[in-house]
């Protein structure tokens, strides 16, 4: 199976290591992604609160590029980056005047319905096909995991079709059922982490963050998993500072769905990068059972 | 004689009711007030109890200067839960993305200038370069940052976010998060000249 396939400008800096997972675990599973060429940034939500122009056109454009590619399903893994994409193909598509104006701009125009899908919805139908569990080979079986998805999985600022349930989505745990691994369930699965106010405004994304590890602490898992690189810096790299300020004396490894797929399917911690955490991991994955099937 | 509650000024509601409905594309008149919006807000314990609900009424009863300046339009996150619990489909969030807008049109200064600061960095970045460069947008954001400080003599605040970021950069360096490549895309061109385009024919 051929994907197209749009990093964003994350996944080839401070998240490197989710793009190289996700190269990784896809590898595995069969599934090539081309990346599409010459991609642009999606704006975020930047765009969105400073130009709504540009919030259409940036997006637009590698909607166009995908297009071209000639594939009908373009994955996503940002979450942010996946989000703009898909609503700015809705959008467009019920506002044609805009539409026009914008692809009057383009080389390669915005036509045809290329399906914008999260890496998450991939990870689906690769399970509801049986191909994961083919590749699996290893139990981690020390995790104890919240699923955290954050904001832009299921919230949108302009209606789509959302793939999982709005308040309280179960695709991640679907997928982690299915490595053997038992979520628990908790409050704040789609909690706001912050986003870019743990740059601008600290207080308040601290404030954010706190209340989101200490739900997983009261449930007592021992990490998060999240498919949001956004999420996954603000809660890794911060979590000292969250936790110093909020009196909070554990500290909970956030990992990439990616990186816990791979060690299921028998990458190991070196491979998939697992060390490049603020919040060190990889003890998490020493215990390693043969995997068995849950028939 | 007892003041009135609420000032109710239509003149100047009707058409700003208008602009942000129309900028916004949400239907703030079928607001009636539940406030499960405000029960939802991420930020509703920062803002001074002025939750989504507070904003949609100073619109409502044509208080520009309230709509324009308060705590809500500058911490709102956008994390969209407002819009998502609202009875009436109303996106709050859409409607503090909007007023920020308008706010910088009528050059109302923001209590949070590192909030307009990083969004201006970072569409800056993404659009200067097709692509966002992290470090440029970080030295950027600081050095608006940094002057906006300076200018009001506030020196330790200058350290205090230098040291932060400081140390941020060098834990991001050890784990090999730090990315030292530069990242473009050729056509950039297109969305520049777009969006020129777009300037000179709405205004």
């Amino acid at each position: 199976m051929e994907l197209a396939y749009y990093p964003g400008c994350s996944l080839k800096q401070s998240s490197a290591l989710y793009d190289h997972q996700t190269r990784l675990v896809f590898d595995r599973l069969g599934v090539q992604l081309k990346e599409i060429e010459d991609w642009n940034c999606c704006g975020a939500t930047s765009a969105g609160k400073t130009d709504d122009f540009l919030a259409m056109a940036m997006p637009a454009r590698n909607l166009g590029i995908a297009a071209r590619s000639g594939l009908a399903e373009m994955v996503i893994p940002c979450s942010a980056c996946y989000s703009r994409t898909l609503v700015a193909q809705h959008y467009l598509e019920a506002h044609p005047n805009l539409k026009d104006q914008i692809n009057a701009g383009f080389a390669k125009p915005v036509n045809g319905p290329v399906k914008i899908s999260s890496i998450l919805e991939v990870l689906l139908s690769l399970h509801d096909s049986g191909t994961l569990a083919g590749t699996l080979a290893y139990r981690p079986k020390a995790l104890k995991p919240v699923c955290y998805y954050g904001c832009m999985l299921t919230r949108f600022p302009f209606s789509v079709p959302v793939p999982d349930d709005i308040e309280n989505p179960l695709g991640m745990e679907r997928i982690l059922e299915a490595l053997g691994i038992h979520p628990i369930d908790w409050n704040c699965k789609t909690s706001c982490c912050g986003a870019s106010a743990a740059v601008t405004d600290p207080a308040v994304a601290h404030a954010l963050m706190a209340k989101i590890l200490s739900d997983a602490l009261a449930r007592n898992a021992n990490c998060l998993v999240t498919t949001c690189p956004m999420c996954q810096m603000n809660l890794d790299a911060y979590q000292d500072a969250v936790c110093q300020a909020h009196n909070i004396s554990e500290r909970l490894p956030v990992f990439f769905i990616t990186e816990v797929v791979g060690m299921a399917m028998g990458l190991d911690t070196k491979q998939l990068e697992i060390e490049k955490h603020f919040i060190n991991g990889t003890d998490l994955f020493k215990e390693l059972e043969p995997y068995e099937s849950e028939q | 004689m007892t003041a009135s509650a609420i000032e109710v000024a239509p003149e100047v509601a009707s058409p700003l009711i208008t602009e942000v409905m129309e900028r916004s594309g949400q239907n703030l008149l079928a607001c009636y007030q539940c406030r499960r919006c405000a029960g939802a807000c991420s930020v509703g314990d920062e803002t001074g109890f002025f939750t989504p609900d507070r904003l949609i009424r100073s619109i409502l009863i044509g208080d520009r200067q309230t709509a324009l300046n308060n705590e809500l339009i500058w911490k709102c996150v956008s994390c969209y839960t407002c819009g998502i619990r609202c009875p009436n489909g109303i996106q709050t969030g859409r409607i503090t993305e909007t007023l920020k807008k308008m706010a910088k049109e009528a050059h109302q200064t923001s209590p949070h200038p590192r909030v307009v600061h990083f969004h201006d960095a970072f569409v800056g970045s993404g659009v200067r370069w097709g692509r966002v460069n992290e470090t440029e947008l970080m030295a950027v954001y600081e050095m608006k940052n940094t002057a906006a400080d300076i200018k009001k003599m506030d020196f330790a605040a200058v350290v205090a976010e230098v040291t932060r970021q400081l140390k941020l950069a060098m834990a991001m360096f050890r784990l090999g998060r730090m990315h030292f490549g530069f990242l473009s895309a050729k056509g950039r061109g297109e969305i520049k000249r777009l969006r020129k385009k777009a300037k000179t024919t709405t205004h």
